[in-house]
């Protein structure tokens, strides 16, 4: 399969603890140890690039989840990250939960994002939010050209408080910022919502791309700050976002 | 599904590679378009050895069904059912094993009736926002097409929504009804065999609670520890749970996951067998690629290497796959299923209370 990068062949020689897949028995802790995610408060070893077989060389690690009602773009957004592409009309819905792999440089630290796309109907929750426990940060989002999903934030927001971590990173985004025809949840709605919870937020387009690279770098940013520094010297996350964010109407792309 | 042929694909005989494609349907029988790396050669080399067997099975459904107005369920059948029933005559045994065609026959004009009555908006809406995003990749579900399945797909779903109301609409019915449909081309039959499936056949994997869901991803893993021991081993090691990397199997009956020939021939034994039949496909799965499960490093590794087991010749090769899943997994008695349930289910139920 394509996502088997050229890694695989490096990985004997510069990270010793995940080479060899059938290691020894003492070895294997260590083995599974390297390439897992750091805990929000753990040890991070930029020094000691980690690896898997399935991704590229990376510093630390984090797990993002995506979550929203059905519909709103998920998966256009995850796969426009991942891929820069835009999947219009050949795209299924998402069963279940799935995942995917990107590795960010961040100010010269390579950040792993193990992104975590979820089922956004309802019953659905009740299979995904055992996994709210473990993420570093989620991106909610809604749809702008569907009033519901806005109206349903707040219900989401409450299942979030509910199971996710205490210090979650959390950004807000409204997606389809793309369609102005069909748009009937106005950006500053969105800023309100955002403001009353105090999560950063920003309109996204999976379709133009619009701020997709962003939203995540932002995450990506955030989680590095928190883990390689002292965490009373705040990174200002809604602050980054609003310095480098892009209008809809904006030409400058 | 058969986008992944290409461990068998010989770069050397890219010349006779173009006469294949040539040769081959961009659209495969049931309309779903090959996708752009589709390894023409090796899948004509495949169907050329899978039509002697159909040919053949063909035959012999023919001269059992010959004069016969009823199916009768029977050893002879049920052997029949295991070795694939022909396209042409799917629908009619799928009807007959599971009791559908006998609740269609008990109740004339239900199915128009739940059509013609007031719909429930918002179910309406929850099923309008999978339309467009079932099997885009189907020439017959394009708005395009005529006769258009995406209509249908609609029907079926919203009546079966109002049918079952405590199931309504859950995501994955949209690809099960899609495929009933591509099959039986007629929305009164899918609408009944959906019934067959989700009131008879299979546990409560689509009502809110998810709970038969739930319940059977814990019951395969028990089977896992039980029979593929190192690999329940790998699962723990990485505290990967059952779902992350089987919940689409259940919910989907293998569609999406599997070639879709392979999806119908084990579609074959569930409607015949019922749902013990999705726990030996997945346990057939683990156990013939337990070894590479066993290398994964990590949990992201674990759930790569999941998805990668459902590509390839070993499931593309459906005649033989399907002898396997009776094999490989060795003896799977019902008593065992049934308890396994029992106590997965009251477990799950205290956690959650």
């Amino acid at each position: 399969m394509s996502r088997k990068k050229a890694a695989k062949g490096k990985a004997a020689t510069s990270s010793p603890s995940a080479g060899s897949p059938t290691g020894g028995k003492g070895t294997g802790k260590a083995a599974r140890s390297s390439p897992g995610i750091v805990q929000m408060n753990g040890v991070v070893h930029p020094s000691r690039p980690s690896i898997s077989n399935s991704s590229e060389f990376y510093d630390i690690a984090f797990k993002v989840m995506l979550v929203g009602d059905s519909g709103v773009g998920k998966t256009c957004l995850l796969v426009r990250f991942k891929d820069g592409a835009f999947l219009a009309g050949s795209f299924i819905s998402t069963v279940g939960i799935d995942f995917r792999n990107k590795v960010l440089n961040i100010d010269g630290v390579k950040v792993k994002l193990q992104i975590w796309d979820t089922a956004g109907q309802e019953r659905f929750r009740s299979v995904t939010h055992a996994y709210y426990r473990d993420a570093h940060a989620l991106l909610l989002l809604y749809d702008v050209t569907n009033k519901t999903s806005f109206d349903n934030i707040q219900a989401w927001l409450t299942e979030i408080h509910e199971y996710a971590q205490q210090d979650v990173v959390l950004m807000l985004l409204g997606n389809k910022a793309d369609a102005t025809h069909d748009r009937v949840v106005k950006r500053e709605d969105g800023e309100r919502l955002a403001k009353e919870f105090g999560v950063p937020f920003m309109e996204t387009s999976a379709r133009s791309g619009l701020n997709v690279e962003l939203a995540f770098t932002a995450v990506a940013k955030e989680l590095k700050h928190r883990s390689v520094k002292d965490p009373s010297e705040k990174f200002k996350l809604q602050e980054y976002v609003n310095k480098e964010m892009k209008g809809t109407g904006c030409c400058r792309s | 599904m058969e986008k992944n042929n290409k461990a068998t694909n010989h770069r050397t005989r890219s010349a006779v590679d173009g006469r294949a494609k040539d040769r081959v349907d961009r659209v495969d029988p049931y309309g779903f378009e090959r996708s752009e790396d589709f390894d023409y050669e090796s899948y004509e080399e495949l169907m050329s050895e899978y039509l002697v067997v159909l040919t053949r099975r063909t035959i012999k459904w023919s001269k059992l069904l010959k004069g016969k107005g009823k199916v009768q369920k029977n050893v002879k059948l049920k052997r029949y059912v295991r070795k694939g029933i022909p396209n042409e005559h799917r629908a009619l045994i799928w009807m007959a094993a599971s009791g559908a065609q006998d609740q269609l026959e008990k109740n004339p004009g239900y199915y128009q009736s739940l059509l013609g009555a007031q719909h429930d908006p918002k179910l309406a809406e929850t099923i309008c926002t999978d339309l467009n995003r079932t099997f885009p990749d189907n020439i017959l579900f394009r708005k395009t097409s005529s006769p258009c399945l995406q209509k249908a797909l609609n029907n079926v779903l919203l009546a079966y929504g109002h049918h079952n109301q405590a199931v309504g609409y859950c995501q994955g019915m949209n690809f099960i009804a899609g495929y009933l449909l591509i099959i039986t081309k007629d929305e009164e039959k899918s609408f009944w065999l959906m019934d067959a499936l989700l009131s008879r056949i299979l546990p409560d994997y689509y009502s809110p609670a998810m709970l038969g869901l739930k319940t059977d991803q814990e019951v395969l893993g028990e089977l896992v520890k039980m029979k593929i021991p190192r690999v329940w081993q790998t699962m723990v090691d990485h505290n990967v749970m059952w779902t992350l990397v089987v919940s689409r199997w259940f919910i989907c009956l293998y569609i999406d996951i599997l070639p879709v020939e392979t999806v119908l021939r084990i579609w074959d034994c569930l409607f015949y067998e019922g749902s013990k039949i999705l726990f030996r496909v997945a346990l057939t799965l683990i156990h013939h690629n337990q070894a590479l499960i066993q290398q994964a490093q990590s949990l992201p590794d674990v759930c790569q290497n999941f998805k990668q087991i459902t590509h390839g010749p070993f499931v593309d090769e459906c005649h033989t796959f399907m002898q396997k899943i009776f094999t490989e997994p060795g003896s799977l008695p019902m008593a065992t299923l049934t308890k396994l349930r029992a106590t997965c289910r009251s477990r799950i139920i205290a956690e959650e209370s």
